[in-house]
């Protein structure tokens, strides 16, 4: 996993390539520690991720909490379509803003 | 004892897979993509394989996430059978395990859990969640794409396959050429059913056929016996003279494969490794090989056993023959119940019939009217308790207005004693010229019927009244019968007149005392039989003379009328008895000296 910063208020997390149980509190924990204050857009790239977990899910929206209370979004970048099938399934690509492509 | 379970009339082709993985998510993880693999080489499509991915991680990552202390100790077990129609896995954990919700629904989305089991359910056809103490099972099924497009399974994973459904239409075809032989057999069975009434015979080629169809060797039908205590033999096939085989009782020390069979209501199969007993009868006639006995009940009732042997004993007998044994031999069962049921209806009837005949045979014997004898008025009734009683009454007319009264009780019922009712009826009808010495004419007929009536140990008790219009009296004789009963208007009393002589039949040269007595104006007198005397009441007592009389002197006194007299004294009977049936025949003759 990998996190940049690309200006003061965006940062971009790449090189995800499983979100699951045995990892998701670390992947919260590590994306919470790096974010800069000022930082309001959030975008997880997905395009590495394989597999996705309802723990996952869990690091999603605790992502997505985190953003909202510091009034920013969370973006998911081009997921692979087990993964937004996943997304779809549990009704969070209404929550999430999800940019393909 | 049994492998010869029915074969599933398509045998499914599966293959199973067991893993098992330490008590962490990172292991359970990667036990999941072990299982993907697997299925992938069983040809799931993508979507398919993500499926199970996805809901085999989350069952797997609850097993984990709430294992206690003890339970993280022991592994979690996944097991996956995969089929043609579809993938069965089964995750086994240690934990406390949980109460299944009946509606998993979504939790609010800003909830960080609580999306696991919503997958699995969204994910798999099947959910069935087995919750026992230290262990808990998640069952999950799911189908498989119908038509694999994308599956390129190897050669030899498809000559496998072929070989599985080649057998699978063998077995389907040997099965339905022996339900198609079996059914034809038992059609022309049912239609032969008409015309041969004996069991024995068509048990016979019933067996024969079933010998042939499931190629046995030999054949043993027993039945049990009508006490119900053993079974008895019915056939042995072949039918060679020297294979005859006892009886074997249900209850008793002998070990037999057919009262085991009976006993426990299961087939029992014999051959080399479970030879039948030294003991057992059936080594008479199935001394090497091996076998199936089976016994066969109706409504729950044994009726017997079948047993089919052969003499090879390599070659036992095929699931298919097993259920044509079955099929043949619970038909003829129904045809066995059918045809004792039968046998005791035939019997019924034809007992119905002698009754009928009997009863027409007595009824015929009855005078059709009262003749009369002026003074004298007479009134009779003969009431049988049965169909038929033994009671028998005649009124004959002679010359000169005389008239002789016989009343008559045949020991004996049916055929035998209305037959006789009508010699002895026609025995003293023959003799006008002894009407008026009644002593006499009783010892004629009783030389004349005794060698008869000895010889079936019957009796016949008779009375015999002469009446003569002009002489006002009545003379009496009497074989072993009630006595004769009179009631005059000087007397308050009726009473008992008469001496006796042995019943008709007991001794050849039997004498019988005359009695007369007058019969004066107003007087009534009584011949009656012992049905009348002998009435009981609901506390069951008996009438007896003195009652008999009782009823008389009131009845008498009631009316002069006979016929009305009868009534009273019928009706006073009925009263003594209530609500008790009639026990024994009523017959009786009023004779009144009207005034």
């Amino acid at each position: 996993m990998n996190i940049q910063n690309k200006d003061s208020q965006t940062s971009v997390v790449t090189d995800l390539l499983e979100l699951v149980a045995a990892n998701a509190a670390q992947v919260r924990d590590e994306i919470r520690a790096a974010l800069p204050a000022t930082c309001v857009c959030l975008d997880l790239d997905l395009s590495e991720l394989t597999f996705l977990d309802s723990s996952g899910l869990g690091t999603l929206i605790s992502l997505h909490k985190t953003m909202r209370s510091r009034n920013g979004t969370v973006r998911l970048l081009k997921p692979a379509p087990n993964v937004q099938q996943i997304l779809e399934l549990t009704r969070l690509h209404r929550v999430f803003e999800i940019v393909n492509g | 004892m049994n492998d010869h379970a029915p074969s599933a009339v398509r045998r499914e082709f599966r293959t199973l897979l067991r893993l098992e993985a330490v008590c962490e998510f990172s292991a359970v993880r990667a036990a999941t993509l072990a299982v993907r693999d697997w299925l992938a080489g069983k040809g799931l499509p993508e979507a398919d394989l993500g499926a199970w991915e996805l809901a085999l991680v989350e069952a797997a990552n609850n097993a984990v996430k709430y294992a206690g202390a003890e339970a993280r100790q022991r592994p979690v077990t996944i097991e996956i059978s995969c089929g043609e129609r579809d993938v069965e896995a089964r995750i086994i954990d240690h934990t406390a395990g949980f109460d299944w919700p009946t509606e998993v629904d979504l939790p609010d989305v800003d909830s960080e859990s609580g999306r696991g089991l919503f997958l699995i359910k969204s994910l798999v056809d099947q959910v069935t969640y087995l919750r026992h103490a230290g262990e808990n099972v998640l069952v999950l099924r799911r189908a498989r794409p119908v038509s694999g497009g994308e599956i390129l399974p190897d050669v030899c994973q498809l000559q496998n396959h072929l070989a599985e459904v080649e057998t699978a239409l063998t077995d389907m075809t040997a099965e339905l050429a022996s339900s198609y032989e079996s059914l034809v057999a038992l059609f022309r069975y049912s239609s032969e059913l008409g015309a041969h009434t004996d069991l024995k015979d068509f048990s016979h080629r019933l067996l024969k056929d079933l010998m042939q169809i499931a190629e046995a060797d030999c054949a043993v039908l027993r039945l049990i016996s009508h006490d119900g205590k053993k079974l008895e033999t019915l056939l042995v096939l072949p039918g060679e003279a020297n294979k005859s085989l006892p009886s074997v009782a249900l209850v008793g020390a002998v070990a037999s494969v057919e009262i085991g069979a009976a006993r426990d209501r299961e087939d029992i199969w014999f051959g080399p490794e479970e030879p039948l007993g030294p003991d057992d009868p059936l080594c008479a006639v199935m001394p090497v090989g091996n076998g199936i006995c089976h016994a066969f009940y109706v409504a729950n009732q044994l009726v017997g056993t079948a047993t089919l042997g052969r003499l090879m004993a390599d070659k036992s007998f095929t699931a298919a023959q097993v259920n044509l044994l079955h099929t043949f031999i619970d038909f003829l069962a129904i045809q066995i119940v059918n045809a004792r049921l039968l046998d005791e209806r035939t019997v019924a009837r034809v007992t119905q019939r002698e009754l009928q005949i009997a009863a027409d045979i007595q009824r015929s014997l009855l005078p059709s009217k009262i003749p009369s004898c002026m003074p004298f008025e007479l009134a009779a009734a003969c009431q049988s308790a049965l169909q038929v009683g033994g009671d028998f009454f005649d009124i004959i007319p002679a010359s000169d207005g005389v008239l002789l009264l016989v009343i008559a009780d045949v020991m004996g019922k049916g055929v035998p004693a209305a037959l006789f009712a009508a010699v002895l009826r026609s025995t003293i009808r023959s003799m006008p010229q002894l009407f008026d010495q009644p002593g006499e004419l009783l010892a004629t007929a009783n030389r004349t019927l005794f060698p008869d009536l000895s010889r079936v140990d019957m009796f016949v008790t008779a009375q015999i009244a002469f009446l003569n219009p002009h002489q006002q009296k009545i003379i009496t004789a009497s074989a072993g019968h009630c006595p004769l009963l009179v009631w005059r208007r000087d007397a308050p009393a009726a009473v008992a007149l008469g001496q006796s002589g042995f019943p008709l039949g007991i001794e050849p040269l039997t004498r019988y005392a005359q009695t007369e007595t007058p019969l004066p104006p107003g007087a009534a007198a009584l011949l009656y039989t012992d049905g009348l005397s002998e009435s009981r009441n609901a506390a069951g007592e008996m009438l007896g003379e003195k009652g008999l009389l009782r009823i008389l002197a009131w009845a008498a006194a009631q009316t002069s009328d006979p016929q009305t007299g009868k009534h009273y004294l019928l009706a006073r009977l009925a009263d003594y008895c209530g609500h008790e049936p009639l026990t024994d025949d009523q017959t009786l003759i009023l004779i009144r000296h009207v005034v």
